[in-house]
C-alpha cells in the first residue's frame, strides 16, 4: 500500500522554539523550581559582583607614585603601578632592560607566528622557536658575549623568569614525556623497567622536595669546584618532574589507539619508529590535547614553587614587595595583580587548546 | 586428502610464494595452530574457511609476523621469517594485507593514506608517490573521494582504499583477513567485485572469507580449517560438491544451508 505520492518538503521549525525568549523559557524559566534557581542565582551574582566591580575599578586609585596617591577606599592599584617595572623583569639592571625586551618580543612574536594558521613557513619558524630563539635569549639575557655585560642569573626574576622556567619545561616535558611513555609499553624489559621507576619515582616526590633536592643536595653530590647554577639546577628538577606527569597522560592516549592502528603500519612494512612517529603518535597526541595542555597549565602555575629555593619568579618579586615598609598593607592588590597575570597566561592556553582540538578533529568528522 | 604435506621439505624456489612447514603456534597454554604444512604459488587464489576460533586469521598474520609463531618454518618470497627485524620488514613490504575493520589510518585523506608507506618505506617522491596513490584509487573506483578522511567514507568505500593502499607498495602476496565481515550487505559485492578484479589480474592472494561465492569463482584451492588443523584441502568444485571430511561436510551444510 502507498502512502505517499510525492516527497514532503522540508518545514521551519515553530517559532515558539525559536530566539532569546524561547530560550530564556527552556533553560532559565522551565518551572517553578527552576525559576526559584534562576532568581536566587542572579541575587548571589548581584551579591558578589557589585562590590568586587566598586572595588576594583570604581572606588579604585590609579594615578600617582607613592601610597599618598591612595586615598579612596578601593584598590590601590599606583602600587602595582610602582612596581610593575620589578614585577615583570625581576632585579635585571634597568640599564639592560632593553635586552629582556628584544627577548619577550621575540617569545611573543614566535608564539603569535605558530598560533595564526595564515602566516608562513611554520616549519622553519618552529625549528627557529626550538633552537635559534633559546641561544640568542640566553646570549642576550645573560650577557657576557660581544660587549654585553654579564647579567647572572639570580637576577632574573619576575614574569620574565616564570615565562622562561614554562616555556623551557613545556618544551623538554614533551619529548621526554614521550619518550617515557613509548618505553614504559616497550617489550623490552630494561627500557620498560627504567620508565617505570623513573615515573613512578617523580610521580611519587612532591615538586617542593623536588626543588629542595635540587638546590640543597644536589651541591653535596657534584665534586668540589663544579657548581650548576641555581635556575639550572630548578629547571632540570621542574622538567624531570613534569615528564613524568606528560608521560602517563600520553600513556593514556596511546592506549585508546586502537591495535589495529599499528598493525596496518607494521603490515605496511613501517618501522618501530615509523609506525610510532607517523600513525600512532599523532593520533594520540591530538586525542590528549586536553590532558597535555592540562599538564602544561598545572607546570606553569607550579613555577611559582621555586620562590622557595631563592627565585624571585612573578609571585615571589610580587611577595617580596608586600614586604617593603612603604607599601604594607597592599597584599590584596598584589595578589590579585599576580593572579590576574597567571589566569590571562593559562586561560589562553586553554582557549588555545579547544581551537586546536577542533582544528585537529578529522577522525569524526562526518 | 586430509593433509597438505605432500611437498619434499627444502629451500623455495621462487615460484613458492609462500611456504610453511610444521608450524605450531599457541597463546599460553591454547594451541591455536598444530602441524600446520602448506605452500601458495605464484599467482595461486586461496580461500581459507573454517568456523570461527579455528585458526584462519592466526595463519594468515603469521605470514607477515603479526604473529609469531613458535615452531615451524615459514618462508615468504624466498626469504626465511626468523626473528630479525630487518628480515620481518623486508617481508612485510612484500605481503599486502587487508584487515577486516580496514584500519585505514583516521588522521590522514584517502590520498595520505595510500602515500604514506610508498614515501616512507620505499623513499619514493611526494608526485610519484601521489600520482600511483590515485592510479589505484582509480582501479578500486574510489579516486574522486582522494582528498576525503576516512571517516567520511563508508564501510565498502574504506575497504576499497585499504586494497589500494596496500597495492601501493606492489606487493607480491595480497592477505585478506575477512575483508567483508564487518560491512553492510550492500557493500559486500563493491569490495568483492574488486577481489576479483584483482585476482584475475594474477595476484597471488590468500584470503580469509566466509563469502563462498567469491571461492567458488576465484579460488584455485579451498581449505578448510578447524582446531588449528587444515582438514581438508581441495579445488573448489569438489571441495563445495564432494567434501571428504565429516568437519566440512557439518561447516558446509551449516554456512550453506539456510
Amino acid at each position: 500500500m502507498i502512502h505517499n505520492k510525492t516527497m514532503i518538503d522540508q518545514r521551519p521549525a515553530p517559532s515558539n522554539t525559536l530566539g532569546p525568549v524561547a530560550w530564556l523559557r527552556a533553560n532559565l524559566f522551565s518551572g517553578p523550581l527552576n525559576t526559584l534557581f534562576t532568581l536566587v542565582g542572579l541575587y548571589v551574582l548581584y551579591l558578589l559582583l557589585v562590590p568586587t566591580i566598586q572595588w576594583a575599578f570604581i572606588n579604585a586609585d590609579w594615578i600617582g607614585t607613592t601610597r599618598a596617591d591612595c586615598s579612596r577606599e578601593g584598590a590601590c592599584w599606583v602600587f602595582v603601578n610602582a612596581r610593575f617595572t620589578q614585577f615583570i623583569y625581576g632585579l635585571y639592571p634597568r640599564s639592560e632592560i632593553w635586552r629582556a625586551n628584544i627577548v619577550f618580543g621575540g617569545f611573543f612574536t614566535l608564539i603569535a607566528w605558530l598560533a595564526i594558521p595564515r602566516l608562513p613557513f611554520k616549519r622553519w619558524v618552529a625549528v627557529f622557536a626550538l633552537v635559534g630563539f633559546p641561544i640568542a635569549a640566553y646570549v642576550l639575557l645573560h650577557g657576557g658575549y660581544f660587549d654585553l655585560p654579564r647579567v647572572p642569573t639570580h637576577r632574573w626574576g619576575g614574569l620574565m623568569l616564570t615565562l622562561l622556567l614554562a616555556s623551557i619545561g613545556m618544551i623538554g616535558a614533551l619529548p621526554i614525556g614521550i619518550v617515557l611513555a613509548l618505553g614504559r609499553r616497550s617489550n623490552m624489559p630494561i627500557v620498560k623497567s627504567f620508565c617505570v621507576i623513573f615515573i613512578e619515582f617523580w610521580r611519587g616526590v612532591p615538586l617542593i622536595t623536588v626543588l629542595f633536592m635540587a638546590s640543597v643536595m644536589l651541591p653535596l653530590f657534584l665534586p668540589s669546584g663544579i657548581s650548576v647554577d641555581r635556575l639550572v639546577r630548578a629547571l632540570i628538577g621542574l622538567t624531570l618532574f613534569q615528564s613524568a606527569y606528560m608521560a602517563e597522560v600520553i600513556r593514556g592516549g596511546l592506549q585508546a589507539i586502537p591495535k589495529g592502528q599499528e598493525e596496518a603500519a607494521a603490515a605496511l612494512g613501517m618501522s618501530y619508529w615509523k609506525r610510532m612517529g607517523l600513525i600512532v603518535l599523532p593520533q594520540a597526541l591530538k586525542m590528549m590535547i586536553p590532558g597535555i595542555v592540562n599538564t602544561f597549565i598545572s607546570l606553569f602555575k607550579d613555577t611559582t614553587l621555586v620562590m622557595i629555593i631563592g627565585l624571585f619568579d612573578l609571585l615571589g618579586i610580587v611577595q617580596a614587595a608586600l614586604s617593603d615598609s612603604n607599601w604594607l598593607g597592599f597584599s590584596l592588590e598584589g595578589y590579585v595583580f599576580a593572579a590576574f597575570v597567571f589566569w590571562i597566561f593559562c586561560f589562553s592556553m586553554s582557549r588555545y587548546s579547544q581551537y586546536l582540538e577542533r582544528k585537529l578533529n578529522t577522525g569524526h568528522k562526518r | 586428502m586430509t593433509q597438505a604435506a605432500t611437498n619434499t621439505p627444502g629451500s623455495s624456489t621462487p615460484d613458492l610464494m609462500v611456504e610453511m612447514r610444521g608450524v605450531n603456534k599457541w597463546y599460553g597454554d591454547f594451541h591455536v595452530l598444530r602441524d600446520i604444512d602448506f605452500e601458495v604459488k605464484r599467482g595461486e587464489r586461496i580461500v581459507i574457511c573454517g568456523p570461527s576460533g579455528s585458526g584462519k586469521s592466526t595463519l594468515i598474520r603469521c605470514i607477515n609476523h603479526l604473529e609469531e609463531h613458535q615452531q615451524g618454518d615459514i618462508v615468504v618470497g624466498g626469504v626465511p621469517l626468523t626473528q630479525d627485524v630487518k628480515r620481518i620488514e623486508q617481508i612485510r613490504r612484500s605481503v599486502g594485507m587487508v584487515f577486516q575493520h580496514f584500519n585505514l589510518f583516521p588522521h590522514l585523506t584517502v590520498l595520505e593514506n595510500c602515500c604514506i608507506a610508498p614515501m616512507w618505506v620505499q623513499k619514493k617522491p611526494r608526485r610519484e608517490a601521489e600520482e600511483q596513490a590515485m592510479r589505484y584509487l582509480e582501479r578500486v573506483r574510489i579516486a574522486e573521494q582522494a582528498k576525503k578522511y576516512p571517516g567520511q567514507l563508508s564501510g565498502g568505500q574504506q575497504q576499497r582504499v585499504a586494497i589500494a593502499r596496500s597495492l601501493c607498495m606492489h606487493p607480491d602476496v595480497m592477505l585478506f583477513d575477512e575483508p567483508t565481515s564487518a560491512l553492510d550487505p550492500e557493500m559486500i559485492k563493491e569490495v568483492l567485485d574488486v577481489m576479483i578484479e584483482l585476482a584475475e589480474e594474477g595476484m597471488t592472494m590468500l584470503c580469509v572469507t566466509h563469502e563462498m561465492g567469491f571461492a567458488k569463482t576465484v579460488a584455485d584451492r579451498v581449505i578448510f580449517m578447524d582446531q588449528g588443523q587444515i582438514i581438508e584441502e581441495n579445488a573448489p568444485e569438489p571441495f563445495f560438491n564432494n567434501p571428504q571430511s565429516e568437519r566440512t561436510q557439518l561447516f558446509l551444510s551449516q554456512i550453506l544451508g539456510h
